[in-house]
């Protein structure tokens, strides 16, 4: 991993925060059986904002990005995404999934599927778009991530690094308005982790709401308006991405710096 | 220090005790005296069964006679195959008219040429013939087997029958010659390629309903003699039985084992309590159950003939075996796929039906050969409550005046013929695996 110091030249990308609120977690709790893993989580994410999760393993960094599409409830305060609040009323959870995009360190492509039949299930299936349609968009997707001669294999037949890319390209198929990733590279072999981060460098540059969990500390760099330090369920510290490497305050986020910065 | 090779070191051939016959021989069959003894005894006694049967079977069998008394007096000690010949339509056909049988291997033959398209490579929306298999291939072949007046429900059903058999057969022959689809074929037939999608479908279907007129028309003409089930026999019965068994198992068993998985407390517990019931109990209890019983639930004056309850029974039992091989199944699927299909906005049902069920049936193959073939097994057990099936027909023969007591040879041949179908069926069913397994580098 490189260190702080010679990520200092890198350019950062140009802020597309908006003042437009677009998830917001007010005093989020949330319990498994007894096991309490997030505590009192305020949050507030802007339209076009991008945010780095990071924390030591067990600190419920998953836990909290799952809970804006829902792929986890939570017991006590409120989450709004995009407007709706996320609660045991909630009619339309396939909505809001739809409207967020996520993907998940172990790729989870429908291996039965062509990588562009994995592209086009939602859109044809939820989004009832015409299959002509969607075919057209799915390959302009691939050709986003940089792989349209992949289009009829299956899943199984692409290295690591095309299948996440490949993930990448099935959420932005739904024109997401957020999109969720979960420790996008931390299953890949180091030559590849390159080529998922291009990528999500060019996703963000589009201006997407995004909320990384990664601890590419490079990447966090060069695209996060946000680094935020996750602990024990808590949200420790956040900052914008030069101060939160050059100047943690917290014990907490010096020690885990540390930790990460000389593996 | 560095060693190199100079050059290639050529392949020697295998040491003759593992390539030669004789080696082989000597390292499985002779390698000790215990091993010698025992390889010499086994040896013996195989020889001794095989001529034994050899003899019997074949060499003074007794081919041609007009009944078991004349077997006698040709051969004493050979097998009288005469009587399992003379009765063989018996065996395949039960009493059905000899005059209509050509019904009956017609309607088989339908399932064959309904199927095919399943089997071949470039032939697109497999799914809907399979369906189409299931929900109305029955109704035509069964107008083919019971024949009769049609109610005004089997008139429609068998007019979509027969269209949806052409117009498979027409995308499948489309399909093989162009990799195209009958819908598209059409469309550009009439030169609409530049219509809208709207007005194309609105085409499609206007062509459907023609279709449906057309063969509702021709098959008002069209009738045949009725023949009572009671009529119906041998492995004829077998094989509607248990294939009625089969077809319904599957969807039956998706449903069962979707309601044990159900986060519905209502509908876990009942359909837990329905799957357990009938997998505790044998497939001959729910039949005496089916026959006796049922009748007693039914109002008045209703009666449902046994071949019915039977059917219903099977298909029950069925289900409720296939619900288990489901669940076992969908187990093998891992959470990231159901996960993976939410976050891609797919609700509960779009997540089963399109992502979860295709994997899971995948992995389900074999065992749901396995079961097909228990249950193709198992379907004899109706010969106990009085239908002639397969093996109903092959004890009657004993009971016919002129081959009184010939039991053997006609269990020897259903044998046979049992195993002949179950072999082929599992040999399928292997094969299936490899195949598909091959597609799927995971
Ligand atoms: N379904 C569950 N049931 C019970 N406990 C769970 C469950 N999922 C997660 N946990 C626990 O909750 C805690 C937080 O989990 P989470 O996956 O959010 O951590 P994380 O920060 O993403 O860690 P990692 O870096 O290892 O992915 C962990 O201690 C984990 O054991
Ligand atoms: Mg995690």
């Amino acid at each position: 991993m490189a260190s702080v110091d010679e990520q200092e030249t890198q350019t950062q990308l140009a802020s597309a925060a908006s003042s437009e609120v677009i998830i917001e977690f007010d005093k989020v709790n949330k319990w498994y059986g007894d096991f309490h893993v997030l505590k009192d989580i305020d949050l507030v994410v802007h339209k076009g904002e991008r945010i780095v999760v990071c924390g030591p393993s067990g600190s419920g960094k998953s836990t909290l990005i799952r809970c804006v599409n829902r792929l986890e409830e939570h017991q006590q305060g409120t989450i709004i995404v995009d407007d709706m609040t996320l609660d045991k009323n909630l009619k339309n959870i396939d909505h809001i999934r739809s409207e967020v995009g996520m993907v998940f360190q172990s790729f989870n492509l429908f291996p039965h599927l062509t990588i562009i039949e994995n592209l086009t299930l939602g859109p044809i299936w939820v989004r009832k778009i015409p299959k002509v349609e969607a075919l057209e968009a799915a390959m302009l997707y691939l050709e986003r991530v940089k792989i349209p001669e992949q289009a009829n294999k299956y899943p199984g037949q692409l290295s690591g690094g095309q299948q996440q890319r490949v993930a990448i390209a099935r959420s932005l198929c739904m024109n997401p308005k957020i999109m969720l990733f979960d420790e996008p590279t931390s299953a890949l072999d180091p030559e590849m982790i390159k080529e998922v981060l291009d990528v999500m460098v060019e996703l963000a540059a589009t201006g997407m709401t995004m909320i990384v969990v990664s601890h590419e500390m490079g990447f966090a760099k060069t695209v996060a308006d946000r680094v935020m330090f996750m602990d024990e369920g808590e949200i420790v510290e956040q900052n914008e991405p030069h101060e939160f490497f050059n100047h943690p305050q917290h014990d907490r986020t010096k020690l885990f710096l540390s930790q990460i910065l000389h593996q | 220090m560095a060693v190199l090779r100079a050059e290639r070191t050529p392949a020697r051939s295998a040491p003759l005790s593992e390539t030669s016959v004789l080696g082989w021989l000597r390292k499985n069959l002779f390698s000790s005296w215990i091993n010698i003894i025992l390889t010499i005894v086994s040896i013996y006694i195989i020889y001794i069964t095989v001529t034994g049967l050899w003899v019997w079977g074949v060499t003074d069998a007794v081919w041609v006679a007009k009944d078991r008394r004349d077997c006698f007096d040709i051969s004493i000690d050979g097998a009288c195959w005469a009587g399992v010949i003379v009765w063989l339509d018996n065996f395949f056909y039960g009493r059905y008219p000899r005059a209509e049988l050509w019904r009956v291997n017609l309607g088989g033959l339908l399932l064959f040429l309904w199927m095919a398209p399943l089997w071949l490579p470039r032939v697109k929306d497999k799914i809907f013939i399979g369906l189409t298999t299931v929900f109305l291939y029955p109704f035509l072949a069964g107008y083919f087997f019971a024949g009769g007046d049609k109610g005004l429900f089997m008139q429609v059903m068998i007019s979509l029958a027969i269209v949806a058999l052409i117009g498979q057969t027409l995308h499948a022959i489309i399909g093989v010659s162009s990799g195209r689809g009958l819908p598209e074929y059409l469309i550009r037939l009439l030169g609409k390629e530049e219509a809208s999608e709207a007005r194309q479908r609105h085409t499609l279907l206007a062509i459907l309903a023609g279709a449906l007129v057309v063969a509702f028309v021709g098959q008002m003409g069209w009738s045949f003699v009725g023949v009572s089930w009671t009529k119906w026999g041998g492995m004829f019965l077998t094989l509607v039985i248990s294939g009625i068994g089969i077809a319904s198992a599957l969807p039956l068993g998706i449903i069962l084992a979707l309601g044990r998985r159900s986060k519905l407390p209502v509908i876990r517990v009942l359909s837990t309590a329905f799957i357990e019931l009938f997998r505790s109990v044998p497939l001959i209890t729910v039949l005496f159950m089916a026959t006796t019983m049922f009748p007693l639930f039914m109002p008045e004056g209703f009666v449902l003939n046994k071949l019915v309850q039977v059917i219903i029974a099977v298909c029950l039992f069925s289900g409720c075996y296939m619900a288990e091989t489901v669940r076992a199944g969908l187990q093998a699927i891992p959470h990231g796929q159901y996960e993976a299909a939410h976050t891609v906005g797919l609700g509960y049902w779009g997540t089963m039906g399109l992502v979860v069920m295709p994997q899971a049936l995948k992995h389900m193959i074999p065992n749901i050969v396995g079961s097909f073939i228990g249950l193709l097994k198992d379907t004899t057990l109706v010969s106990i409550i009085g239908l002639f099936d397969v093996l109903g027909m092959l004890r009657a023969v004993s009971q016919d005046i002129p081959w009184r007591g010939l039991h053997k040879e006609p269990l020897i041949f259903g044998a046979v013929l049992f195993f002949v179908i179950c072999f082929a069926m599992s040999k399928y069913s292997r094969h299936l695996e490899v195949k598909l397994s091959a597609g799927d580098n995971r």
